[in-house]
């Protein structure tokens, strides 16, 4: 085994925004009847506010600080949309504990097993560097660790050193003059360790393991077994769900439709990540958005045919959201999808020039229906009905249809028959019969006309039969 | 010349129609059906009443490969043409525009030619008295006779300043019935 352990020391922060804001904001946790910082965005640093500071030691510092309130469940749903999007790059992912220990809020990670995705990705370069370029994305800060333990692991990305250590020989001898500060014990142990002369963890290593087990409790001691190996480390892999199921909790209220794409881009890349990592796609999915006061705004986004690209489902929400008005602030977002398939290109497995077009063109007609409206975008029929109003139908485009025949026709057909005021038609031709209808009670009998106006326009108008009375019906255009 | 030798894929043509009705759509049917007959679509955009289907059928026009796109907004019909007409999909975009500025006229130039299409826009007679940065532009009006005479007011590339007719099908349709006249 060799774990790629994937350190996530902002997510109290990130989980809950994914902007860097410019203002000073801070999450804070209580503990002790005390509220104490956890995380701090790079503005609370520059204005010097610290991960530890208690909150009213901050207030007293600067003003106009953003607090957030640690939210665990937003961390524990960013570490499993997250964990979903991991599968793309391993066959087995594992969700870190969620760090409630306020001190260890920082140490919130997932592991993936990368031994047996490095032939796949082409070695280690090739993986870290896809790996690196498609978490960049999703704005994350990160730091990752490759060790053959998952302690191990962990342990070298908070330490932040960027090597694959694949045997746990290296591993030691990597980790062995660091301070014990590294290890993930409760900071009161590595203190007493520290003060009793003990101040690496090559020393702490070497400690008989039932003195550190009498002295600091079971855990530490199977905890620095774990760490090299002696002891065998079970853990239950995230399991990829068979229908997406994602959310996103804000923790204050975001109403700037611009500020909400960027947790929506987020939250797409993440699905993206997860279809290719059940290598399928999708035609449709959910986005809603969760307001405080009234009832979800549901977005509902529909692809011509299967896609997985992130970039692509992003324009079709982004054009979707320009025509909504959301009735409030959004306080979460969910994303859900259901049905799955292989997008075309794909599974023709030929992305020749035709499966190429295909899918633009597919693409093309989404965007547009997805900022004009599904109803604003079809195609029209012609029927077998003798009245013009009933001869045509709207369609979906690109089905084929049938083609009855039909005497010649305007190409322009007013919505409603328009009435004309004049008694005297300057008419032309032998008028075109239409009757029929009366079986749906819109019975029609009328004589058909082509009218040429003084200025040349040729209209179609017709006598209704019924009570003589004359009107407009489309144009020769 | 134009309609006989086809239109030139990534050009923007405007036709301004001096009113409605006379066969200033139809004089595009010859090139939509033999398009839309070519595995390309064709795209309508913000069309003012309803494109028949009996009458784009009669002449030719491929309906499952015809998309039409109603807009509201005049900067929705706009970037509906101009992303139909960026498509490779699309040999041809007819769009009807509520007013459209030089930059648009230009961005849809842009898209035309990178999808190798056809952009017509149709125009106010007002526009005929502008300059605009489209290749071709046509003023079309109706002729006693029922045909409908072209003038070619600009044409990028070659000869303009000239006119031809072509015949409408309202226009044989319609041979005057002096019975009729005389009760009307």
């Amino acid at each position: 085994m060799l774990w790629l352990c994937i350190s996530l020391p902002q997510l109290s922060l990130e989980a809950l925004r994914p902007d860097e804001s410019s203002e000073l904001t801070v999450v804070t946790d209580c503990e002790a009847n005390a509220r104490w910082i956890i995380c701090c965005n790079d503005a609370a640093q520059r204005g010097g506010l610290k991960v530890g500071m208690s909150y009213t030691t901050a207030l007293a510092i600067r003003s106009g600080i953003t607090m957030l309130e640690r939210k665990p469940q937003a961390e524990r749903a960013a570490l499993e949309r997250l964990a979903a999007w991991a599968y793309q790059f391993s066959s087995t992912v594992i969700i870190g504990e969620a760090p409630l220990e306020l001190r260890r809020a920082r140490t919130a990670a997932l592991w993936l097993e990368i031994g047996a995705s490095l032939r796949l990705f082409g070695g280690f370069r090739k993986l870290i560097e896809t790996l690196e370029a498609e978490l960049t994305k999703l704005d994350y800060s990160y730091q990752l660790g490759i060790a053959p333990t998952l302690e191990g692991a962990a342990l070298l990305a908070r330490a932040e050193i960027r090597l694959a250590l694949t045997t746990t020989q290296a591993l030691l001898a990597r980790i062995r003059d660091l301070p014990v500060t590294h290890l993930a014990l409760a900071p009161e142990i590595t203190q007493q360790l520290y003060m009793v002369g003990v101040r690496t963890i090559g020393a702490a290593l070497e400690l008989p393991r039932d003195a550190v087990a009498r002295r600091f409790g079971p855990q530490s001691s199977n905890y620095l077994d774990r760490l090299v190996g002696a002891a065998p480390d079970p853990r239950d892999a995230f399991k990829l769900p068979h229908v997406y199921s994602a959310r996103f909790e804000f923790g204050f209220e975001l109403s700037n439709t611009q500020a909400l794409l960027f947790p929506v881009r987020r939250m797409l890349r993440e699905f993206a990540g997860f279809l290719i990592a059940r290598d399928t796609g999708t035609q449709r999915f959910t986005l809603a958005f969760s307001h405080r006061e009234c009832a979800a705004t549901e977005l509902k986004i529909g692809m011509s045919i299967p896609a997985r690209n992130s970039e692509q489902f992003f324009t079709l929400v982004r054009e979707q959201l320009q025509r909504v008005q959301l009735p409030g602030p959004t306080i979460e977002l969910a994303l859900h999808a259901t049905e799955f398939s292989l997008p075309t290109g794909l599974q023709a497995d030929l992305l020749n020039g035709a499966v190429q077009e295909a899918e633009e063109l597919s693409h093309t007609i989404d965007r547009v229906a997805a900022r004009l409206g599904d109803e604003h975008v079809y195609t029209v029929r012609a029927v077998a009905e003798h009245r013009p109003e009933a001869s045509w139908t709207a369609a979906k485009h690109g089905e084929k249809a049938l083609a009855p025949a039909f005497p010649p026709r305007p190409l322009w057909l007013l919505p409603t028959p328009k009435p004309l005021q004049s008694s005297s038609m300057p008419i032309a031709g032998k008028p075109e019969r239409i009757e029929s209808g009366w079986w749906d009670d819109r019975d029609a009998q009328r004589d058909y006309y082509i009218l040429r106006t003084s200025e040349g326009s040729q209209w179609w108008v017709f006598k209704d039969l019924r009570d003589s009375n004359w009107y407009l019906h489309g144009y020769w255009s | 010349m134009l309609p006989h030798n086809g239109w030139q894929s990534g050009t923007i043509v405007e036709l301004m129609p001096t009113q409605i009705g006379v066969g200033e759509f139809q004089f595009l049917m010859p090139a939509l059906a033999r398009i839309s007959s070519s595995e390309r679509h064709v795209a309508f955009i913000a069309p003012p009443y309803i494109p028949f289907a009996p009458a784009l059928q009669r002449h030719g026009v491929q309906l499952e490969r015809l998309l039409i796109v109603n807009a509201t907004k005049n900067a929705d019909a706009l970037w509906a043409a101009e992303q139909t007409l960026r498509c490779k999909s699309f040999g041809a975009v007819v769009a009807w525009p509520e007013t459209i500025k030089d930059r648009d006229v230009r961005r849809l130039q842009l898209a035309a030619e990178a999808g190798r299409s056809v952009g017509f826009l149709y125009r106010s007679p007002a526009a005929a008295l502008e300059a605009s940065p489209a290749a071709v532009r046509l003023k079309l009006q109706p002729e006693a006779s029922g045909q409908l005479k072209v003038d070619v007011l600009k044409c990028r590339g070659a000869r303009s300043g000239f006119s031809f007719k072509t015949d409408t099908a309202a226009a044989d349709l319609a041979q005057p019935s002096p019975e009729l006249l005389a009760s009307g």
